[in-house]
């Protein structure tokens, strides 16, 4: 056996890395608003509304829940706020205030809080909300029927929904750099993809989340997307256009990465990541919606304990 | 930053962001343009996003009003089609409405179509005579 130290490991004290639950959330919400602003100048005032109102009752929702639950008050944490952020940037620009509260309780409350708390919440509880409001008021979530009173100027007609009803021949009429500097039909922060993947650097390169899981999904995104097109040309959109629409990017960054629903370790990260694109590309060209991030990410969630079973083998030999 | 800080910071924010939240609200809701940019129609055979501007405007078809809408002589009133051209079941009931300007014995209740078929001979119907334009159900509804 050589001498060679194999772990060293130095003994407390140790040196605090200046990391805290509000710097992080505090990253989140920094990266995300580029996407923010863009929403607001492209979609106006009801996108400040509805961002608004979003990251307020979140923060209200868990202020309620804390002093129901007689826990102590969270809120200055920032978590809220983030996930009022995060929601606010997947629905439409018009969306009625009724739903951002509902919305923002089925996060805060149903996704987060009952299961304990920030940390404890087995899905993302954002993604959580955002299935739930899309059963339940499909046509607020549809976002050629809540943008019919806008012209931007592009063609406004939501990319995904084009691809699945009408073929490759629709998808032609979007550029990838339209599509990559948001212009398209879509919610009020998703369709930024070039401010999404600074941001999603930017909290790559803070250590907020881990290239893994990102890297994995856009990846599995392509590769699936490139499959599919190369089967049927005229039925399968390529991999630029599924990395492009949609959900795909804040998926990839913000939503698949959210701290108690991933793993943890290296193979378990590139594997809830590739499955996660691999789900997403399947529901969009086989499935019955016309995007499959969110429900992608729930069966990640799903899966999440048991590929973080696959781990290095401990040192030593077990009792 | 201390925790009671952070708090006190918590609580302005959401102040601040629900007072604009409400006032964005309140005062500053999209609406619809007149003439309208785009119409969705959802139907039993999927959804369909129907293009009124392109149709409209001068960098479009740049059609006039009447190519498409039509009322009876003498009518002012901006109805709705599906006001004299009901569904199927409501046929009867909505077509009593044009017997508040005209004569029952002028016209034949069954030759008022409904709505549906009046919006798939307008549309294909044009559409075949220019050429030009979706024809096929799958190139319209969303399926």
């Amino acid at each position: 056996m050589s001498d060679a130290p194999k772990l060293i490991v130095s003994h407390a004290p140790f040196l605090h890395g200046g990391g805290s639950i509000v710097v992080r959330n505090g990253q989140v919400l920094l990266a995300l608003i580029p996407a923010a602003i863009c929403g607001m100048l492209r979609w106006g005032v009801p996108a400040l509304a509805v961002i608004a109102l979003s990251v307020s009752s979140a923060m209200a929702w868990e202020l309620i829940f804390n002093r129901i639950s007689r826990r102590p008050v969270t809120i200055g944490d920032g978590n809220a706020a983030s996930l009022g952020l995060v929601l606010a940037l997947v629905l439409p620009a018009t969306v009625p205030w009724w739903m951002v509260v509902a919305g923002t309780f089925l996060a805060v409350v149903i996704g987060k809080e009952i299961y304990g708390g920030i940390g404890a919440n087995p899905f993302n509880p954002v993604v959580v909300s955002v299935a739930i409001l899309g059963i339940s008021w499909k046509g607020y979530m549809d976002f050629d029927a809540m943008l019919l009173t806008y012209d931007p100027g592009f063609v406004m007609m939501e990319p995904l929904t084009a691809a699945k009803a009408f073929g490759t021949e629709a998808v032609a009429r979007f550029s990838a750099f339209d599509l990559l500097m948001g212009r398209q039909a879509g919610a009020i922060g998703a369709p930024f993809g070039f401010w999404l993947i600074v941001g999603g650097i930017y909290l790559v390169a803070c250590g907020v989340v881990r290239w893994e899981i990102p890297a994995s999904f856009l990846a599995a995104v392509a590769l699936v997307a490139a499959a599919f097109h190369l089967s049927n040309p005229q039925l399968y959109a390529g991999p630029m256009f599924h990395l492009l629409t949609g959900y795909t990017l804040i998926g990839a960054f913000f939503l698949a990465p959210e701290d108690s629903g991933s793993p943890v370790n290296f193979w378990p990260m590139l594997i809830y990541g590739g499955a996660g694109g691999l789900m997403t590309v399947l529901i969009r060209n086989i499935g019955a919606y016309p995007d499959g991030v969110i429900y992608a990410v729930l069966v990640i969630n799903l899966i999440n304990p048991l590929v973080d079973k696959i781990r290095p083998k401990a040192l030593g030999r077990a009792a | 930053m201390a925790p009671n800080k952070q708090l006190q910071l918590a609580y302005g924010l959401a102040i601040v962001l629900f007072v604009i939240a409400v006032i964005g609200y309140a005062g500053y809701s999209a609406k619809t343009p007149d003439p309208p940019l785009r119409m969705m129609y959802p139907t039993n055979a999927g959804k369909v996003l129907f293009d009124h501007q392109t149709h409209l405007g001068a960098a479009g078809y740049a059609l006039a009003c009447s190519d498409c809408h039509h009322h009876p002589p003498g009518m002012e009133e901006n109805w709705a089609c599906g006001d004299c051209h009901g569904k199927p079941e409501q046929h009867e009931a909505i077509a009593e409405t044009c017997n508040q300007c005209h004569d029952p014995a002028d016209y034949d209740l069954a030759e008022i179509v409904k709505r549906s078929d009046a919006f798939h001979d307008q549309c294909i119907g044009c559409h075949r005579q220019y050429g030009a334009g979706p024809q096929a159900c799958n190139a319209c509804h969303v399926l």
